[in-house]
């Protein structure tokens, strides 16, 4: 009877173990695991310098959704995005790749435009800033042009 | 019969071969851009006395290439939607006026820079054309138009240099002082500019 229980108490035990790892996996992972509620949007950008799939997508510093994808296209990136629904943006807004800190993750940053046309889900954001290319500033700088 | 067909052939492939010539939206900022080192490099509009005379040229040029409304919209973001439609013409006069100055500025600096007319993209009713400034000591400075179609003429409505757009700069800096003293202020800040722009070039 004694061996049972202890056996028991174990097995219990490893299971809640195995139920916590899994939990806390899921959730530092950010997985979603009730379907994805969003919407998404693609930009097109000549280079995305280390951009990646779950890389933030941040307006007024707050982090609002995440990349989706991204797949070259004629030599180009296209990214697609998702978004929450609520968060609408204009047809002008600006997506622009920046670094946090200098060396850090890359993430997109989307202004907010002025028009009044919001982009529909699926659609173009068509202003797009490339990353600022640390390396390139630098050669730039210490060995200027011949 | 024949020779009259061929002659019309060919008249009508001049004058389409023309006209799509000055299409194209890198052909019509060069046209733009040949217009103002012309009245720059003009002898006879030369020295201080003639810089009045000088600026309105050159301002009259930008002007039928640029399309300062939707400049202005685009750098307002979204506290344009809020202003009345006084506000919005005073705003877009404002911000003309500050982008005119800062550019004129820089175009009165011409030093024989060459210009290099490098590629353009265009989508629909949208493009970016690709320009390099090349000074005289060697150094690249690579410049962006965007342009979007408005009849039959490009108008720009965002310039990016080094990678880094004149609209977004603008819109955060706006964003930033109307979230934190209002709109009342920022055109207050823009008048308080133009004006001491104004001291300037009188002294000058």
């Amino acid at each position: 009877m004694k061996k049972f229980d202890v056996e028991l108490a174990v097995g219990v035990f490893v299971l809640a173990g195995l139920v916590c790892l899994g939990y806390l996996s899921i959730k530092l992972g950010k997985m979603e695991m009730v379907g994805g509620k969003g919407y998404e949007l693609n930009a097109l950008f000549p280079n995305v310098g280390g951009l990646k799939t779950g890389s933030p997508i941040v307006i007024a510093g707050v982090e609002v959704g995440r990349v989706k994808s991204i797949a070259l296209e004629n030599y180009q990136a296209r990214v697609s995005i998702s978004l929450p629904h609520d968060v609408k943006i204009q047809e002008d807004a600006i997506a622009s790749i920046k670094t946090k800190g200098l060396i850090g993750e890359k993430y997109i940053e989307i202004t907010p435009g002025g028009s009044e046309k919001i982009l529909k889900p699926g659609s173009q954001i068509h202003e797009t800033q490339p990353p600022v290319d640390l390396e390139e500033l630098i050669s730039k700088f210490v060995f200027g042009k011949i | 019969m024949d020779i009259a067909r061929w002659i019309l052939g060919l008249f009508l492939a001049v004058v389409m071969n023309t006209s799509a010539l000055a299409e194209n939206p890198k052909d019509q900022i060069k046209q733009t851009t040949d217009r103002i080192l012309s009245i720059l490099t003009d002898p006879s509009h030369r020295g201080a006395a003639k810089a009045e005379e000088r600026r309105k040229l050159i301002r009259k040029a930008v002007d039928e290439r640029f399309d300062w409304e939707e400049m202005a919209q685009r750098a307002l973001g979204i506290h344009w939607s809020k202003r009345t439609p006084e506000e919005k013409k005073e705003f877009v006069r404002l911000f003309e006026d500050l982008l005119a100055r800062a550019y004129m500025d820089k175009i009165e600096g011409y030093s024989g820079e060459r210009i290099v007319y490098a590629g353009e993209i265009i989508d629909g009713d949208r493009a970016r054309a690709n320009v390099k400034i090349v000074t005289s000591r060697n150094r690249e400075i690579p410049l962006e138009y965007r342009l979007l179609k408005k009849g039959s003429q490009w108008l720009v409505y965002d310039i990016s240099i080094e990678g880094v757009s004149l609209v977004n700069n603008y819109r955060t800096q706006f964003n930033s002082i109307i979230l934190k003293s209002g709109y009342e202020d920022l055109v207050k800040k823009l008048k308080e500019k133009r004006s001491l722009e104004e001291k300037k070039e009188a002294k000058s």
